[in-house]
């Protein structure tokens, strides 16, 4: 046997895949290197403040210490209640669009929205939350903050629901039909428990996404320098009080935001991993 | 009776008394959109009998199998016109209940589809739904039909792990356990086997046989062998019409329609 394939074409092959390779590893290092830097960076700097007093003491005036007490609870206030009202909503929509709607002109229609909504910039839901809730109530808020976040976890929620209902393999579906079983308990018995992980990965990627976000909450619930869980006042966050120490001229301040942004980051980080050890449980 | 008048005609040379007829065929049509899927068939299917559709792929054997359990109705765009009496009763009549139906009138996949859930929950659930058990029946329900589907002695011990667990051949057994614990009057199996391997084919295979005493069986199969193995008749389409029905036997050693005779002896297909 006498091997008669073209030399100079194969390893003109191999250059060729050589150099693919490399510009892969390449890509693949700028992007690491990325998130490595921005995690360093977080670390060198936010980590020195990162005690116990960050979690009990209140945000300080300009030139003294303090922590982060209250914007903490404020953003975990905010983040719960807007998921908890974002949630519901996102998955009904979904289930919408994914069983009943399946065929319907209107899901089309609602399918083209959500994809607006998905990609449209937050400080434009921030805006119009501003403008259906603050300027009527005529004062800043927890609840419109809430609800500017809840505005943002819908069309999340709605899509991750959809996507993963949508994976669930019609021959199941069918299969528990053909027992008899009524289109509402096909969907909440068989196709929910088929779709769960996807569903609850959708739901902590939807709480990462609104964890940092800042320009909604900008707009309403502003901010507070106090402790409060009042839900109709001004209430701090995170990422305002991030925004607003980091811009300041005052050494403290400007620590304490490196320590919100290192605590911010490791929460969204947690939630990510969280999120994808789950899918990948749920795909075993 | 005038109804399976034809369907008899077709059978007199072979037999001399009919058993019942459990599913009476009439003037079957079915359309996916516009393009017609059946063309006017008449057809019985007789209690406690294993009644094989067979035909090459698309010639509509899976449709007919779907219309009895109405299962097109999930989609839009598909309808049936015509006539199917099951007991006597149009099962196409618009005032059907279609999940009462389905109780009635049981299916097994192609490919197994148990749910994502526990082995006993597997079966627990579909008797659930139209049966009030207490906990100790329920107990004796799953065994019986575990028992039923020849899966009882492999599974009785993890009858808690997930149904998704079991080897494909277990949970196509699991699927049909399921199905017969609903205890329904009919069960359609639509090409049971094409997923598993010959073993787990064999006892399939029995199981349909030993289901028969209790049950109406209707199989479509792409398996000539297997269709000459577990039924009673065999009815053999192609594009949408039925070509020939009759006793299996007959079909397979003198086949009237030329057709017939160029599919089962591997001529197309």
């Amino acid at each position: 046997m006498t091997m008669a394939f073209d030399q100079v074409r194969y390893r003109s092959r191999r250059r060729r895949s050589a150099l693919t390779m490399g510009l892969c590893w390449f890509a693949t290092a700028v992007g690491i290197s990325a998130l490595l830097i921005i995690l360093g960076t977080l670390l060198l700097k936010g980590f020195g403040g990162l005690g116990i007093g960050v979690f009990t003491q209140m945000t300080p005036p300009p030139g003294s210490d303090g922590g982060l007490l209250n914007p903490i609870v404020g953003s975990l206030i905010m983040t719960v209640l807007g998921v908890a009202i974002g949630t519901p909503i996102g998955i009904l929509a979904g289930t919408y669009l994914a069983e009943y709607g399946r065929h319907s002109r209107l899901s089309s229609v609602v399918r083209f929205v959500n994809d607006i909504l998905l990609s449209a910039p937050s400080i434009i839901m921030g805006l119009f939350v501003y403008t259906v809730m603050v300027a009527p109530m005529g004062h800043f808020s927890g609840i419109a903050g809430a609800v500017s976040l809840a505005v943002l976890v819908i069309p999340i929620v709605v899509r991750t629901t959809e996507d993963m209902l949508l994976l669930v393999p019609t021959p199941l579906r069918e299969a528990a039909s053909a027992l008899g079983m009524p289109r509402s308990l096909v969907i909440k018995q068989v196709a929910y428990k088929a779709a769960r992980t996807g569903m609850i990965t959708g739901v902590l990627l939807a709480i990462a996404r609104v964890s940092g976000e800042t320009a909604p909450l900008l707009f309403t619930a502003l901010n507070s320098q106090f402790f409060s869980t009042n839900l109709n006042a001004p209430m701090a966050s995170l990422p305002a009080v991030i925004f607003q120490f980091a811009l300041s001229p005052y050494a403290e301040w400007q620590k304490l935001a490196w320590v919100g942004a290192l605590i911010i980051t490791a929460a969204v980080l947690t939630l990510s991993i969280a999120a994808r050890a789950l899918s990948a449980k749920g795909s075993k | 009776m005038t109804e399976i008048s034809t369907a008899q005609k077709l059978e007199a040379g072979a037999t001399a008394v009919s058993p019942d007829v459990r599913i009476s065929i009439n003037n079957l049509e079915f359309f996916y959109g516009t393009s017609k899927a059946l063309k006017g068939i008449n057809l019985p299917l007789y209690a406690n009998q294993v009644t094989a559709f067979i035909g090459p792929s698309g010639c509509g054997k899976s449709t007919l199998l779907r219309v009895l359990n109405r299962m097109y109705d999930l989609y839009p765009n598909q309808r049936a016109e015509g006539e199917v009496l099951l007991d006597g009763q149009n099962i196409l009549a618009g005032d059907v209940d279609l999940n009462l139906l389905r109780a009635r009138v049981g299916m097994v996949f192609q490919k197994p589809t148990p749910f994502p859930m526990s082995i006993y929950e597997n079966i627990a659930f579909g008797v659930r739904l139209y049966e009030k058990l207490s906990k100790a029946d329920m107990d004796v329900r799953v065994e019986q039909s575990l028992n039923r589907a020849a899966l009882w002695k492999e599974v009785k011990d993890k009858l808690t792990s997930s149904g998704l667990s079991l080897s494909g051949g277990q949970q196509q057994r699991l699927c049909i356990a399921r199905t017969v614990a609903v205890k329904p009057e009919v069960i359609l199996f639509d090409e049971p086997c094409s997923a598993l391997d010959p073993i787990s084919t064999a006892r399939i295979e029995e199981l349909i046989d030993e289901l028969k005493a209790d049950y109406t069986i209707a199989i479509v199969t792409h398996n000539m062998q297997q269709a000459s193995r577990v039924s009673d008749h065999t009815a053999f389409m192609y594009l949408g019409e039925l070509m020939e029905f009759g006793h299996t036997k007959a079909m397979f050693t003198r086949p009237q329609n030329p057709k017939t005779q160029d599919y089962i002896t591997g001529r197309f297909g």
